[in-house]
């Protein structure tokens, strides 16, 4: 070359390490992309490969605390198509239509119809069918198994059990509460495929099973609560009240042994369409909604007054001290609170504590409220779990309502004595009554007692004392007081000849927009047996009964007919 | 006599031959799935790329044999013709336009890319007018002559649009400006409406705006914008070290657009992984070191710029390719040299290694013709 070959040559070298840096620079970059960032990105990738129809466990079993199955799963097969997969639309519309009694040009419209994914051709499809669609082994027919829920005995325990979703989410009750337990774990069919999801023939199908849902062992018992739904029923025609609901427990645990309300749902024929009544009636009304409790409540200011009293609490009553007899009181200057009836004809007179109860006499507990003081009265509320709720397992429990201590009058004190003025929920005050009639140990009710992997123990709930509220000494005092009060009282009618039944009636004034709505009660029985170790309680409910509305009439005859068929079911023998 | 026992350029050989059949197997492997789709054929691409080497290995084999002079005779002629060609694109019956731009011309069954031709045409005329005035390239004289020939070029890609083969000629234009000897400091004053001219095309088409955030960050339109690039990063990605073996991608089932075009880089890169994409990276960087060692070693300017301009064409294009697949540079459509599925593109590049054998073959002989007067 002729002139300036150097200055030539220097920039081709110079062009050649340039190039080779910009070369080094993207094997960096590729370094980077495939080495670092590479696995990342390819599970990114792995998601646009591949489409997944679901496999959907079966949704864990809800048994009663003997194994008997409440709830539990019957199996429908969806015939899917996929257009973009079908191969020979002829011979495939051909085969369904005739196994699925479908009209061949609508299958046939649909396996020709590539602008969609997949589409349902047919629901609710039978097992054998379905194999028979399996066996002829057609390219883009797909069968998934969707199970869905049967209960047992439709109106039953409904409100407890709760329902779900047309997709198997629950909504309500147990199945809301355990749903992460009870649904399982989503399997699917992997297909491996093209970016519009045309399978790919050659590459494989991955199936990954789902894990079926956890059963739930509850600690309803069946057979009580069988008698609980028929006692409702019989309740429900014999007083034509707006509900009616109970109750029973087992003292010492916590554990809800039945738990029934009425009017209820059939949980197998759901009225979606009324979504009032769904409510309204699907709704554990025994938790989520709150009463006046009355007369039942006594039981609890008792409890507190002969607490102290052996604590030696000087403003605590002795069980031998004699009331006064006149039928109300005077409060707050000039508020004047009043027996449910005159202290006329030697009615009333001369009553110690145990007299108070079996008579159930309001002044005698404002004196006992009063007497003991806000103060400490609030303390055995607090003891007794009212004003918070008891945890038990069910999704929107309510805590009730308690005048907080600092903004209570005596007059609300006074009151709260003998149940007005405080709400609480069913469950709350049964709770309560076990507590002062168990030896002193408020529990925590629950309704599970162990979650089962098939037939291993997953998970075992135990009972869960939550506090001590009272002495076994003072809870035996109690106990005797209030079998009294079902022996001569006003709990005569849930008397059981040769069983000892405690208990204590109740009957609540409703109050509509802060009036007390006349004629509208809610009688009520609490009540347990055997007195000398309680072992059983009950609580019965009685919404606005029509004719008689005393707890004694109202609700005490049912509470014995649900003690006496415990009696014969657990075969109890008589004491004498 | 002389000539029989001159070896030819082995390695410019082997290293497009490799090339060539490494891009025959991943047209196959690309686009099989989606040809059996399209045309019902699997083989339909790897069939017209075939095609198309056998008549690049002849072009290549006549192109090494044309002398020196026959290309300075050609050099004019060929550049206007390719002018006149990249006019025809707009011509309505002969242009065809494929995704909204005018880039191809149509004789009956035949169809070819002018920019293709184009950019070599002016690697002739410019290794023409250099050599011819050594010393205007010192001057501001000589580089406005060889821009001026670019910018026309340039200016007509631009309009068809097509913004990768401007910004490739455009390149290539400054790289000759280099090789020829032009001043620093006037090259660096020639980057200038380079710097402004980016911008200007960037807004004139509101694509390019949308192409250029997708590159900025393509998560943020995975449907959209972003798309490509993001297949891309997919495919790239889960080749990882070693590859997921060849045949076996996934990307290439419809997910990857132009899997096996402007992007089978990305279809390698998932098959055999970074270690196969270095290897490739590689043969391309041994073959534009023997195309700058020929343009070192040549006869005459002509040449040495001739042979330099052809390895920066295929240099540059590699370069851009591969970072417009791994999202170094924003994303615009341009094939990688030898590989990508396209007749007219690697008939015209082998063409252009024949010219490079050639002109190795003049210096040995050269060389031979020193050594026997010693």
């Amino acid at each position: 070359m002729e002139s300036s070959p150097y200055k030539t040559k220097q920039r081709l070298i110079a062009l050649m390490c340039l190039s080779t840096f910009v070369f080094f620079i993207l094997f960096c970059r590729l370094f980077c992309l495939q080495v670092i960032e590479g696995k990342s990105l390819q599970a990114k990738a792995t998601d646009q490969w591949t489409r997944d129809l679901p496999i959907i466990p079966a949704r864990g079993q809800i048994l009663d605390t003997n194994g008997k199955i409440l709830a539990s799963n019957k199996t429908a097969y969806t015939v899917y198509i996929r257009a973009k997969s079908v191969k020979n639309p002829e011979h495939v519309s051909h085969t369904l239509s005739q196994l699925l009694g479908l009209d061949y040009e609508n299958v046939y419209k649909k396996a020709t119809n590539k602008g969609v994914s997949e589409v349902t051709l047919k629901r609710q499809v039978d097992e054998k069918v379905a194999d028979k669609i399996r066996q002829a082994n057609l390219q883009g027919v797909y069968i998934a198994s969707e199970p869905y829920r049967v209960y047992t005995y439709g109106n039953f325990l409904s409100q407890v059990i709760g329902y779900v979703s047309s997709d198997n989410v629950g909504q309500t009750g147990i199945e809301a509460y355990y749903n992460k337990y009870l649904k399982g774990i989503n399997g699917q069919i992997l297909t491996q495929s093209d970016l519009i999801g045309i399978e790919l023939a050659d590459k494989e199908t991955i199936y990954q099973p789902g894990i079926d849902g956890l059963d739930l062992v509850l600690t309803i018992d069946e057979t009580i609560q069988s008698v609980v739904e028929q006692v409702l029923q019989m309740i429900m025609h014999t007083h034509t009240p707006k509900s009616a609901k109970s109750i029973v427990m087992d003292v010492a645990s916590g554990e809800i042994l039945a738990m029934g309300i009425a009017p209820g749902i059939d949980l197998n024929n759901l009225p979606r369409d009324d979504l009032q009544t769904l409510l309204d009636n699907g709704r554990n009304t025994l938790v989520t909604d709150i009463y006046e409790p009355g007369s039942t409540f006594k039981i609890v200011t008792a409890a507190a007054n002969i607490e102290e009293f052996s604590k030696g609490n000087l403003k605590a009553f002795s069980n031998q001290h004699v009331f006064n007899n006149a039928n109300y009181r005077v409060v707050d200057s000039g508020k004047k609170i009043s027996c449910w009836t005159s202290h006329k004809n030697g009615k009333h007179i001369n009553q110690t504590l145990a007299d108070a109860l079996s008579n159930s006499c309001n002044p005698i507990f404002t004196d006992i409220a009063l007497s003991l003081g806000k103060n400490t009265f609030y303390s055995y509320l607090n003891k007794f779990g009212f004003g918070k709720t008891t945890g038990v397992d069910i999704a929107g429990e309510q805590a009730g309502i308690l005048v907080p201590q600092t903004a209570v009058t005596n007059g609300d004190l006074a009151r709260i004595g003998f149940g007005q003025t405080i709400a609480v929920t069913p469950l709350q005050l049964l709770n309560a009554v076990n507590c002062a009639i168990n030896g002193g140990l408020l529990m925590q009710p629950y309704l599970v007692k162990e979650i089962m992997q098939g037939n291993q123990l997953a998970q075992k709930f135990l009972p869960t004392a939550k506090n001590r509220a009272i002495s076994k000494q003072t809870s035996q005092t109690l106990c005797q007081m209030l079998e009294d009060v079902v022996t001569n009282g006003s709990g005569k009618q849930a008397y059981i000849e040769g069983y000892r039944v405690g208990g204590k009636t109740g009957t609540a004034q409703k109050f509509v927009n802060g009036q007390i709505a006349q004629g509208k009660y809610v009688s009520s029985f609490v009540g347990f047996f055997p007195a000398n170790q309680p072992k059983y309680s009950c609580i019965v409910i009685v919404d606005e009964p029509t004719g008689q509305h005393y707890g004694s009439t109202v609700a005490a005859p049912w509470a014995k007919i649900i003690f006496q068929q415990i009696i014969n079911y657990k075969n109890i023998k008589p004491v004498q | 006599m002389l000539q029989t026992k001159i070896k030819p350029n082995y390695v410019v050989i082997f290293c497009v031959f490799l090339l060539v059949a490494i891009g025959l197997v991943f047209i196959y492997s690309a686009s099989n799935y989606s040809a059996q789709k399209d045309f019902g054929n699997p083989y339909y691409f790897v069939t017209k790329q075939f095609v198309g080497a056998l008549i690049g290995v002849v072009a290549m084999v006549y192109c090494s044999f044309v002398s020196v002079k026959q290309l300075q005779k050609f050099a004019l002629p060929l550049y206007l013709l390719s002018l006149v060609l990249l006019g025809l694109v707009f011509v309505p019956g002969i242009g065809i336009e494929n995704y909204g731009a005018k880039r191809w011309v149509g004789f009956g069954g035949f169809s070819l890319q002018p920019s293709e031709i184009a950019k070599f045409a002016l690697v002739l005329v410019c290794s023409l007018y250099m050599s011819k005035k050594p010393h205007q390239m010192a001057g501001l004289k000589g580089i406005a002559t060889v821009s001026f020939l670019g910018v026309a070029v340039c200016l007509l890609v631009i309009l068809e649009p097509n913004m990768s083969i401007t910004m490739c000629i455009a390149l290539v234009t400054f790289a000759m400006l280099f090789v020829g000897g032009a001043k620093l400091k006037h090259l660096a004053f020639c980057l200038l409406p380079l710097v402004v001219a980016v911008p200007l095309l960037i807004v004139a088409e509101p694509y390019r705006l949308a192409r250029l955030m997708a590159y900025l960050d393509p998560w943020a339109s995975p449907k959209g914008e972003g798309y490509q690039l993001i297949q891309s990063f997919y495919a790239l990605g889960s080749g990882g070290f070693f590859g997921v073996g060849l045949f076996n991608s996934r990307q290439k089932f419809d997910f990857l657009p132009f899997a096996e075009s402007d992007f089978i880089f990305a279809v390698i890169g998932e098959e055999i992984g970074f270690v196969g994409c270095v290897f490739v990276l590689s043969i391309f960087v041994v073959l534009v070191y023997q195309g700058l060692k020929i343009a070192k070693n040549a006869n005459s300017r002509f040449e040495c710029y001739l042979a330099s301009g052809i390895s920066c064409v295929i240099a540059i294009q590699t370069l851009l390719n591969v970072a417009v697949v791994t999202g170094t540079i924003p994303p615009t459509g341009l094939p990688l040299p030898f590989i990508s599925s396209g007749g007219s593109s690697l008939m015209v590049f082998m063409a252009s290694t024949g010219i490079l054998l050639g002109i190795d073959k003049n210096s040995k002989k050269h060389q031979k013709t020193v050594c026997a007067i010693q």
